[in-house]
């Protein structure tokens, strides 16, 4: 197949925020730096090139950008300023909107405005939504948890089979969504590449390396820093909890250990990495920190948010504020909502899903190649030039 | 009649006396009062629009704009326009620059004053502004006693005329008599500098003081006093022989300046055999009988037979005249301890580059063996520690990687220009030296860019020297073996492998008292803290002040027949100025009075 080269692709890019890619002179330090850049995947140099000459078809087809996790040591010992981590994270921003086939993820990234209105528009309709669920359901605003839907028990069996259609409707759209990016992740960067030709046992035997990276973000852990990977670890934590949460009472009503326990402690967690992640971005405390995409900070506020007001609720459920805990219970979901149908599917949050599929694809990739060429290791010898 | 030209005057406030150095309302004050100056206005706009600008001429009838600005040229564009605009003659701008008369962001109001004083009445700034001619002092100082000094001093005494030359060590020499070989005819280093050196220990014409330093500056061009501190060798030159009978029994030890710190010395030594003054000195940090107040040792006074050696001796000021000081003060090298990864200060046998050389020079402490640190005990201070000797075991793979400390903007900006060279010259030499051993170099771009420089790294690669394109990220030690990791470009690969010794090419930095005596002589430094040429192109080796010129590395990262060929040029400026007798100051000096007097006469 041809090479085709496209000439405004930097350009592009920099609506993601790679902004020093031309300053890069190629001395590879970058690449030898990085812990978690191996053989066959050698990065981020490799891509900082490809950007240079515009093989925007051959860095939709890659996988490296999700295979770094910026720690930043490439961007501090970079000579040239060239940000190579920042152009990684750029690219997993590119990526993104790549994958997604109805065009709204990039909409999202490349403009702050569409994301910001989305999230509001969004919030507004799930605020007005959640409060006619409670107050039709008959539930009084006072009193809590009574108003929330699933609480106020006359109601239950007429309403409760509405409330997990909306979630059953929610949810089918959103991983049917990402289902389909993620199809065409694999397609772009494993199904389509006639030189790999995987077999089907390869792909069955490292099937199980999507949920190890999704819960344990093992190679995050392999970079010299560890401080960022315990806060993302934090952070996804947190949001697992909640999901528990979310789920014990919509599906299981149960309310009593789930929210007495797992809730309060997701809000915290959640609170914690969020405002620690926030107050690096913007007093950018470390490498990674120092450059903030919108999406970054968006997502950043919406976990912030999300984590205050659940707690919020919380507490005021508890100490038997009741109108005040359903206030800050709507504002929540006016929280939730636009987290799961804007930033799941489209910007940020979606490296939640793409990550782990691309460790995957990566792990295939290398297994065929290996299978192929024999092992390979680092390079005991350089390669010899002729003279 | 002359017709006189209807003129408005534009300062363009925009980037204009931006550390607040030049006051444009007086600007604007003085410009009104000059004569055929019709309006002065002052203009904020970074973009003047050409349409309303040629609307102002129009309406005041301008037949002639001066822009005055800082850098003028970038607004012409859109002035030229506005006058074709307003039916005028574009070619009646004239510009009034700033930044490129003297008076941008250290400059003063007065100098602004007098460079548009100049463009209203059509005279070139430079022809206004010239000095008046003065008379020259024959004596000339040379400050460093590098290859660069040595050159610039053996001309101007070749010629007859007196020169002092301060070297701050105790020797001359400079760097180029740490080296074996010279890039890229692999010359003997010492038998080019030796002979030289010798020539100015010997020269009738040529004052050498060693361990000495400029104190002190004052006076103008072609009359300067200098105030030169000769630091108590305590051994007398003259009569000293280097018999070398003192330093066998001296106590004192500090690391060998020479050797660039890989073996050690005496308190009481002389730099090298071939060292010129030739004779002994004493480092009074070591010396156990000055750091004790001569309370212990002295031991070296009774073995002298030629009673050369005075401890008590003390420090010397003199006052010398010149009429020409010519700055050579040379180079340091970047300290490689500043990058980390590269584990030098860590790991024993991650060397740098001058360490290299005298590793591999034949008179160095090896006695020109390339090999590795091994430990040995110290008997003295009780500890084992990582030396070189000359029957160490020999290195199998040496890495050398470039660009230490340059083109990295971390550190160094600028590009050092003789790295890639000497690095090439190293591997020659390992392949010669070691012919069994793998000799890898890492580099980011080749820079042969001189004559025969091609050709050079044609040879080594043919050689056998594997060049890989890539800088290394890290040297790190596992179970005693150093490991080099790194990205191998074109081979698309990277490169985890064992290495013996690891030799850094560190880049060229400015000494660190550059800064001192720059203000000392009151010339400019450049932000890489290099001293300021006056001119890049037409004057690269005058300063801003007449009569004080540079040579050689300090003023930028240059190799040797570069340096030799910039002491010789500066050296030929030295004899005209003497020969006739004629010298302009810096312009500096010249007060806003004198610029008028200056145009009074060219009119
Ligand atoms: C490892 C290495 C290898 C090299 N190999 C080569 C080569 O093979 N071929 C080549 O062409 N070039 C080579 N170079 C470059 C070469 O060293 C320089 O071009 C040359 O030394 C410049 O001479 P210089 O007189 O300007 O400076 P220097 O050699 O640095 O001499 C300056 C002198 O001034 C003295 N001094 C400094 N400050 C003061 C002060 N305040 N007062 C009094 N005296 C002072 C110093 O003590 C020194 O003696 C090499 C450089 C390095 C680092
Ligand atoms: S370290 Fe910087 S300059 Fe070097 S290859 Fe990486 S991005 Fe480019
Ligand atoms: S007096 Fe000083 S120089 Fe002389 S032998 Fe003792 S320590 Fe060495």
């Amino acid at each position: 197949m041809a090479v085709r080269a496209n000439p405004n692709l930097l350009k592009q890019l920099k609506r993601y925020g790679a902004d020093d890619v031309t300053k890069c002179f190629h001395c590879g330090t970058c690449s030898a730096t990085c812990p978690l850049s191996q053989e066959p995947f050698l990065f981020p140099r490799k891509s900082m090139r490809y950007l240079q000459m515009g093989l925007g078809d051959r860095l939709k087809g890659n996988l490296e950008p999700w295979l770094c996790y910026y720690c930043g040591d490439c961007s501090d010992q970079c000579p040239r300023e060239a940000q190579p981590g920042e152009t990684m994270m750029s690219m997993r921003r590119w990526l993104t909107a790549k994958y997604d086939f109805t065009g709204l993820s990039m909409l999202f990234y490349e403009s702050r405005t569409a994301e910001v209105a989305a999230i509001i528009v969004v919030g507004i309709l799930s605020g007005i939504g959640f409060y006619l669920l409670g107050a039709l359901s008959g539930g009084d605003f006072g009193s809590y948890p009574g108003f929330i839907p699933g609480h106020n028990a006359e109601y239950l069996t007429e309403l409760g089979w509405d409330v997990k259609s909306v979630v059953l409707v929610m949810a089918v759209f959103v991983l049917g969504l990402l289902g389909i990016n993620v199809l065409r992740m694999w397609w772009f960067t494993t199904g389509s590449r006639k030189d790999l030709n995987v077999p089907f046992d390869i792909y069955m035997k490292h099937i199980l390396l999507c949920p190890w990276h999704f819960f344990t973000q093992k190679r995050y852990s392999e970079c010299d820093k560890k401080k960022p990977w315990v806060v993302h670890i934090i952070l996804m934590l947190g949001f697992v909890a909640l999901f528990a949460v979310f789920l014990a009472h919509m599906i299981w009503q149960d309310d009593t250990h789930a929210h007495t326990y797992l809730g309060p402690l997701a809000g915290v967690m959640l609170v914690g990495a969020s405002s620690f992640a926030l107050s690096g971005r913007l007093n950018k405390t470390e490498a990674h920190y120092k450059y903030s995409h919108h999406s970054d900070m968006n997502f950043l506020y919406m976990c912030l948010f999300v984590g205050l007001t659940g707690l919020a609720q919380h507490i005021a459920g508890r100490i038997g504020c009741g109108a005040f805990a359903n206030f800050m219970y709507i504002l929540h979901m006016m929280g939730a909502v636009p987290m799961l149908l804007i930033q799941l599917p489209f910007t940020k949050w979606a490296h939640l899903v793409y990550r782990p599929h691309a460790m995957y694809f990566a792990a295939i990739q290398a297994d065929v190649i290996a299978g192929r060429e024999g092992a390979k290791g680092a390079s005991a010898v350089p390669h010899k030039q002729s003279a | 009649m002359v017709k006189v030209l209807r003129t408005g005057v534009y300062i363009c406030e925009a980037g204009t006396g931006a550390a607040g150095s030049v006051d444009l309302r007086m600007l604007a004050e003085y410009a009104r009062e000059l004569p055929s100056v019709v309006k002065v206005v002052e203009c904020e706009c970074p973009n003047p629009d050409p349409v309303s600008v040629g609307e102002q001429i129009r309406k005041d009838n301008f037949d002639r704009v001066v822009i005055a600005a800082d850098s003028p040229g970038y607004f012409k564009p859109a002035f030229a326009r506005a006058m074709s605009l307003a039916g005028k003659s574009p070619e009646n701008v004239v510009l009034a620059s700033f930044v490129g008369n003297g008076a941008g962001a250290s400059g003063s109001t007065e100098r602004a004053k007098a460079v548009i004083c100049c463009a209203v009445s059509g005279v070139p700034f430079g022809l206004a502004a010239s000095q008046r001619k003065k008379s020259v002092h024959p004596d000339t100082l040379v400050i460093g006693g590098g290859v660069g000094g040595i050159q610039a001093a053996l001309e101007i005494a070749g010629a007859g005329k007196k020169v002092y030359m301060v070297e701050k060590l105790g020797t001359i020499g400079g760097k180029m008599a740490m080296f074996d070989k010279t890039f890229p005819t692999l010359d003997c280093s010492a038998c080019i500098l030796t002979p030289k050196m010798v020539s100015v220990g010997q020269n009738k014409n040529i004052t050498l003081w060693t361990y000495a330093e400029v104190e002190g500056v004052s006076g103008s061009a072609g009359n300067y006093t200098v105030t030169v501190r000769k630091r108590a060798r305590r051994v007398d030159e003259a009569a000293c022989v280097s018999c070398n009978a003192c330093s066998k029994t001296c106590p004192g030890e500090a690391p060998s300046e020479f050797d660039a710190g890989i073996c050690m010395r005496k308190a009481i030594y002389i730099p090298f055999p071939q060292a010129v003054p030739n004779s002994f000195l004493i480092d009074e940090k070591a010396c156990l009988w000055v750091t004790s107040g001569g309370q212990k040792c002295g031991t070296c006074v009774k073995k002298c037979a030629k009673e050369a050696i005075h401890l008590n001796a003390r420090d010397e000021i003199v006052e010398i005249t010149v009429g020409n000081i010519i700055v050579a003060t040379g180079f340091q090298v970047f300290d490689a301890v500043k990058m980390e990864r590269y584990g030098y200060g860590r790991l024993p046998n991650v060397i740098t580059a001058l360490e290299y050389e005298r590793l591999t020079n034949a008179s160095g402490p090896t006695g020109g063996n390339i090999v590795m640190k091994s430990l040995k005990y110290n008997k003295r201070k009780k500890v084992d520690e990582w030396v070189f000797g000359p029957d160490n075991p020999k290195p199998k793979n040496v890495a050398i990687i470039h660009c230490i400390g340059s083109r990295d903007h971390n550190h160094n900006r600028y590009c050092s220009r003789v790295c890639c060279m000497y690095s090439l010259k190293f591997a020659h030499l390992v392949r010669e030296k070691l012919p069994d051993a793998n000799c890898y170099e890492f580099y980011i771009d080749m820079r042969a860019y001189g004559k025969n420089y091609e050709e050079f790294l044609e040879r080594v690669h043919e050689e056998g020297v594997h060049l890989v394109r890539g800088r290394t990220a890290k040297v790190e030690e596992a179970d005693g073996q150093m490991r080099l990791k790194g990205e191998d470009i074109i081979g698309g690969k990277v490169l985890d492998f064992p290495v013996d010794l690891v030799i850094l090419s560190v880049g060229l930095e400015p000494v660190p008292e550059s800064e001192q005596l720059a203000s000392l002589l009151g010339i400019a430094r450049d932000e890489d803290g290099w001293y300021a040429e006056k001119d890049y192109n037409a004057d690269p080796t005058g300063t801003e002040r007449g009569g004080i010129y540079l040579a050689g590395v300090c003023q930028g990262p240059k190799d040797i027949p570069d340096t030799v060929a910039q002491a010789s040029e500066v050296a030929a400026r030295v004899i005209r100025s003497i020969l006739s007798d004629q010298m302009q100051d810096s312009r500096n000096t010249l007060s806003l009075a004198d610029i008028e007097d200056g145009l009074r006469r060219q009119e």
